[in-house]
């Protein structure tokens, strides 16, 4: 009863009504990022070189930002909502300034496309990781054009990125998790086996959501490095698509190349809703963000070419 | 004009002076041009005189000696900047108009390149005498002229708007020659030939008989032959093809052609043909055609000959016929195949296109088809080239591929020429024939024992005959050398012959199957030979040698099809590989794939951000105590020569406060999962593979004092000793203590210079007591010696010298002389306190100090010295104060 319970709260909490589909990008959407503090807009970067400012309520677009050669593969704001950050496969990191729409500074020195870009708590270390399988570091406050440090541990590409208080981790193509504790002094790598394409560490830093290409998400122990718990059953094999925390962190939310979005229980690791989920999306889901105050909404973002937010009814609310 | 003719004039009332009347209608030649007209002023000039100059009148051509290279530009570019082409630009802000965009070649040509276009571009060279028109110069001269004679202006202006028409050149010399317009061109021709020409020309043979009397009188003149008619080429105002005729049918042009290709080929006019040479298809002129009447029209290619190729087969019968003829105007309404034809339309009674049928072959009744008597034949020309003379022998070598060809050689006889001089001889041609057959042996992969023990051929015995080998060396030789082992099945039966050679209840080896008999006794006489060279002794000794069949270094190709053995399927070589890369995995992805994870999967290993790294983080260096490797600040998995880790894997003195001994067993760093054990740093570099190397001297611990002190001290300085200790043990407490708040002249920025290394304050300045001093005896060569080495020493003495000189600076005592004799003890005691000893092992040895310490210095003579002076503080406890202002210790300083 009381799992049932759980099970019922926790899949009230995966928002599953479509609210919006925002579809003015032309070819596959990268990535879609809320803004940070209120969370009142989102940023899209896609395939057709731009990156676009919505307001996820009405689904208007308030700005479109050009000036990428290339695709855009990430995107990271910066915590004042002022600025922020985008990669992709130009090999140039852009800081933009979000009301002029001008890019503020370009870092170059990547050799590859860049697969992830993050700011640090204060904006002023940006990381970026490419294909190149090295992380730059860039200082934000200095003008300095060469990276404060280039971590050139990974032996493969570099997929994604995230940055804590006090650690810098990372996910590669050759199949580790690369946490580098500033305070220790120390790198730890944990090897997954499989292309990392996705991580996110929960709220308290303990735990980590790591996707791999095997069609697996797995909760890994940040202090042990074991997995704590597995989540599978949706099909993710060659795309990378980055998997959330429902609200809470109660479930663990991911899309597939089938175009579905999955949602797991994330204690007992058990699909929520039906066994399968219905096909929301015509091509993979390459990104799906919960918003990271609201209960019930989410953004996913697809190589369809739109950009889908999700609420849970009305009535539903928690 | 004669005067008579002036008076008629004068008469009429005629003026005869104007200048109509004395108008010369007479032109007889051609006038030369007026000498002032002309304006060839070169034009009695000397060659060698006349000088070429541009259009400008400037000199351009310049001989050696009337400028040669200082023509300069003048002759190129024109100016001394050279010539600018014009240029284009045209920005994102200011765009360049639209008009400038394309620029035209004609900008970047100078005056030259602009005349020689200007030239080039006058298609026709239109000189005043063929201008027709009368649009030019002269013509306007002509005029001109004509106005500055009395003319009314009437009429002038009338004659203006009317264009004079001019003859051409061509025609004004017909008309010298008395043609005159209308008429052919040619002699003039009698009355007869131009009849026949008129009729020619007028197309119709039946000519009017002519009248007579007109005859008569027209006969005696000539006259001008007929103008030739203008041919009028129709300009082709359609679409259809060259040659195309509205209204013929694709049928009726093949067979039109097919006419023309009977009267023969019309050869293209634009090359010739020899006089052997047959037309060609290329030579027959493909758009002749249009111009000659007689015949209707010629194809570019011929139709008819297509069709006359063309083979169908397998229509049906009703089709043939409906195609060929015709259907009556009644079943003109009906398909042959009894279907109506849509209204209003009609089925055309002409074939559009008809295709050539030819009948199958009638086949005889009872035909089967019979392959067989086909490969028959075959057969039976095999048998008649087996009649045919054999060819001659087949060439060895490389000349095996062109058998049956005449080589160059064979030709050459044929045709008497002279032999060719031989092609140097090939190191084989030499070879014996023996080495020959060896070395083709080895060629073909076949071991060479095997055929070198082939007997010669003796003259073959139709019986068996079983070489007998003693059943002693059949016994070794079973055990000995394998001789065979290349070739398994050879080696069974040579296995079988020794077994049954060496006891008789074997049974004897059998004939092969198909083997004759000469064959069998080859073999077993081989097999015998084989056992008699490989008789116990060598059989022993083949123990040494690998077998020969080493020779075969390549893979051995298998007769007949790959036949995998059993099971082999289940193991291929790929998964043979795979599984041995399974093996290969390491245990971290052995783990990861059984999804193990968390030890087994994780690497922990030092890593070094970089300072500023830190401070953006807000977060302490991990590493304060070095740069991390200068390797553009990242640390690296690889074992590599990493100084910090090195260095901080140094004992070193300033941080570590336990004992050396403690510290040097630490270096290894056991602690540091990523250090390997063979990694070399500063502590252990230059030791080779053990690390251990050395060590002993290092943490070599001495023997306590008493053990010497049995050995060698006499009984009275025990008793020193005993004296001594405690006082030392009071002593040094206070002694310490003061020292920190009472040195304040003492060198601090010197001493903070200087922690890692012990500052060694000279206590030369301390009186010594002169209860407990001894002198001691120290032959002064050897203190200098010590101290000299000491010198040599770099940092150490460096810095007691420093040390020592602002001692002598700031604070000053009147017994510094004394200092000289007494450093070498105090200093080193000092530097030994402060070499990270601590206080652990001072308190412990501090019975034995006086002692203890001066023999561990390593450089010091400990048995010449005395007992330091310090002994003599306690009594003296008024010199403390000076002792503490100026000894100034390394313990002090941390």
């Amino acid at each position: 009863m009381a799992q049932a319970s759980v099970k019922l709260s926790s899949a009230a909490h995966v928002p599953r009504s479509l609210h919006l589909s925002l579809a003015s990008h032309a070819g596959p959407v990268h990535v879609v990022r809320y803004a940070k503090q209120s969370a009142k807009h989102i940023l899209t970067g896609g395939q057709d070189r731009t990156i676009r400012l919505w307001n996820p309520e009405t689904g208007a677009e308030i700005k479109s930002y050009t000036g990428h050669g290339y695709e855009v593969l990430s995107l990271c704001i910066a915590p004042d909502n002022a600025r922020f950050a985008s990669s992709g496969g130009d090999r140039n990191v852009f800081l933009w300034d979000v009301a002029t729409g001008q890019t503020i500074r370009r870092f170059t020195g990547h050799m590859g496309r860049i697969n992830a870009v993050e700011f640090n708590g204060d904006a002023s270390v940006l990381a970026s990781g490419s294909f190149d399988a090295t992380i730059r570091l860039w200082d934000l406050r200095a003008q300095s054009r060469a990276p404060i440090q280039t971590l050139d541990q990974a032996k493969d590409s570099i997929s994604t990125l995230h940055i804590g208080s006090t650690e810098i981790i990372s996910g590669s193509v050759d199949g580790h998790i690369r946490t580098y504790d500033l305070r220790k002094g120390e790198l730890r790598s944990d090897f997954l086996g499989h292309p990392v394409t996705s991580i996110l560490p929960t709220f308290d830093s303990t735990t980590l959501l790591a996707s791999t290409l095997d069609s697996h998400l797995r909760l890994m122990d940040c202090v042990t490095g074991q997995a704590l718990n597995t989540f599978s059953g949706h099909l993710n094999m060659s795309y990378r698509t980055r998997a959330c925390f429902a609200h809470g962190e109660a479930a663990v939310i991911c899309g597939d190349e089938e175009g579905r979005v999955w949602a797991w229980d994330l204690v007992n690791g058990t699909s929520l809703g039906a066994d399968k989920p219905p096909k929301v999306h015509e091509k993979v889901i390459t990104w799906t963000e919960h918003h990271p105050l609201h209960a019930g909404e989410m953004v996913t973002a697809s190589a369809d070419g739109t950009v889908k937010v999700w609420k849970t009814p009305p009535g539903d609310k928690v | 004009m004669t005067s008579r003719l002036k008076k008629r004039l004068d008469n009429l009332g005629v003026d005869p002076s104007s200048a109509k009347l004395t108008e010369n209608f007479c032109l007889i030649g051609t006038p030369l041009p007026s000498l002032e007209k002309s304006k060839d002023s070169g034009e009695f000039v000397p060659v060698w005189k006349q000088e070429v100059r541009d259009e400008q009148g400037r000199r351009r051509l310049h001989g050696a000696f009337t400028g040669g290279f200082s023509a300069g530009y003048y002759n190129t570019v024109g100016s001394k900047e050279g010539w600018t082409p014009s240029t284009f630009i045209s920005s994102r802000t200011s765009r360049a108009a639209k008009g400038q965009k394309g620029s035209r070649p004609e900008d970047y040509m100078d005056d030259e390149d602009l005349a020689e276009l200007r030239d080039s571009q006058k298609m026709i060279d239109t000189t005043e005498e063929m201008d027709v028109l009368g649009g030019t110069g002269a013509e306007m001269r002509r005029r001109a002229d004509g106005m500055s004679l009395e003319k009314d202006s009437v009429a002038s202006a009338l004659e203006s708007l009317i264009p004079t028409v001019r003859d051409s050149v061509g025609a004004r010399l017909l008309q010298k020659m008395g043609w005159r317009l209308g008429s052919g061109i040619g002699p003039r021709v009698t009355y007869t030939k131009r009849k026949l020409q008129d009729q020619l020309y007028s197309g119709s043979s039946t000519s009017a008989p002519p009248d007579d009397e007109e005859d008569a009188e027209a006969g005696k003149h000539l006259y001008a032959p007929r103008d030739t008619k203008v041919i009028l080429a129709k300009p082709k105002d359609n679409s259809f093809g060259l040659g195309y005729e509205a209204g013929q049918g694709l049928r009726g042009a093949g067979e039109s052609s097919r006419e023309n290709a009977k009267k023969g080929p019309n050869i293209s006019a634009g090359f010739g043909l020899g006089a052997l040479n047959d037309a060609d298809m290329d030579d027959l002129d493909v758009y002749d055609g249009g111009l000659d009447q007689g015949e209707s029209r010629r194809l570019a290619y011929d139709a008819g000959d297509d069709d006359e190729e063309r083979i169908v087969l397998g229509a049906t019968q009703a089709r043939d016929k409906s195609a060929r003829y015709p259907p009556s105007t009644a079943a003109a309404h009906f398909f042959h195949d009894g279907r109506p034809v849509l209204a209003g339309f009609a089925l055309s009674d002409k074939p559009v296109m008809e295709d050539k049928w030819f009948a199958l072959p009638e086949i005889p009744k009872g035909w089967k088809p019979n392959p067989q008597s086909v490969w028959a034949q075959g057969q039976e020309n095999l048998e008649q080239a087996k009649k045919m003379p054999p060819p001659p022998p087949p060439r060895s070598g490389p000349d095996k591929w062109k058998a049956g060809a005449i080589t160059a050689d064979e030709r050459g006889a044929m045709l008497g020429e002279a032999k060719a001089p031989a092609p140097p001889r090939s190191v084989f041609d030499y070879l014996s024939e023996k080495d020959r057959e060896r070395l083709q042996n080895i060629k073909a992969g076949v071991s060479v024992t095997e055929k070198v023990e082939q007997p010669t051929p003796i003259e073959p015995p139709q019986e068996i005959i079983v070489p007998t080998v003693e059943p002693r060396t059949a016994q070794a030789a079973l055990q000995g050398f394998q001789p065979f082992t290349t070739d398994p099945p050879k080696q069974a039966r040579y296995t079988a012959y020794l077994k049954s050679q060496a006891s008789s209840s074997a049974p004897p080896l059998a004939q092969k199957p198909g083997q004759s008999v000469d064959e069998f006794n080859k073999e077993l006489s081989d097999f015998a030979k084989s056992a008699m060279i490989f008789k116990p002794i060598s059989g022993a000794m083949a123990n040494r040698f690998t077998s020969a069949s080493i020779i075969e270094s390549g893979p051995k190709a298998q007769e007949g099809l790959y036949k995998p053995a059993p099971g082999s399927y289940l193991t291929t070589p790929d998964e043979t590989e795979k599984e041995e890369e399974k093996v290969d995995e390491s245990p971290k992805a052995h783990a990861a794939r059984a999804g193990m994870f968390g030890p087994l999967t994780r690497e922990t290993q030092d890593w070094f951000p970089m300072r500023l790294l830190c401070k953006r983080f807000g977060v302490k260096d991990p590493h304060p105590d070095g740069p991390p490797a200068p390797s553009g600040g990242s640390s690296s998995q690889a074992p590599q020569w990493d100084p910090q880790s090195a260095f901080s894997s140094m004992p070193t003195q300033s941080h570590e406060s336990a004992p050396r001994t403690a510290a040097i067993e630490d270096t290894p760093r056991p602690g540091s999962a990523s250090a390997p054990s063979g990694k070399k740093d500063l502590a252990n570099i230059g030791l080779g593979e053990d690390e251990s190397q050395g060590k002993d001297t290092l943490t070599y611990e001495r023997p306590t004092m008493d053990i010497f002190k049995a050995i060698f001290a006499s009984d009275e300085e025990d008793s020193d000793d005993e004296e001594e200790m405690p006082v030392e043990v009071q002593g040094q407490t206070p002694y310490r203590q003061p020292s920190v708040p009472s040195a304040p002249t003492a060198p601090p920025p010197i001493a903070s210079e200087v922690i890692p290394r012990a500052p060694s304050p000279p206590l030369d300045e301390t009186p010594p007591d002169p209860a407990t001093f001894r002198p001691t005896f120290v032959p002064r060569a050897e203190r200098e010696g010590k101290r000299k080495g000491k010198d040599k020493e770099s940092d150490k003495k460096e810095k007691k010298g420093k040390s020592k000189k602002m001692k002598t600076v700031l604070v000053s005592f009147g017994d510094d002389e004394m200092a000289d004799d007494l450093k070498p003890k105090k200093p080193k005691k000092r530097s030994r306190a402060a070499d990270g000893e601590t206080e652990r092992e001072t308190d412990k040895s501090k019975k034995k100090r006086p002692k203890e310490d001066a023999p561990e210095d390593d450089e010091e003579d400990m048995w010449v010295e005395k007992p330091p002076p310090t002994i003599a503080q306690p009594s003296g406890s008024s010199d403390q104060t000076t002792l503490a202002k100026g000894r100034m210790r390394a313990s002090d300083f941390l």
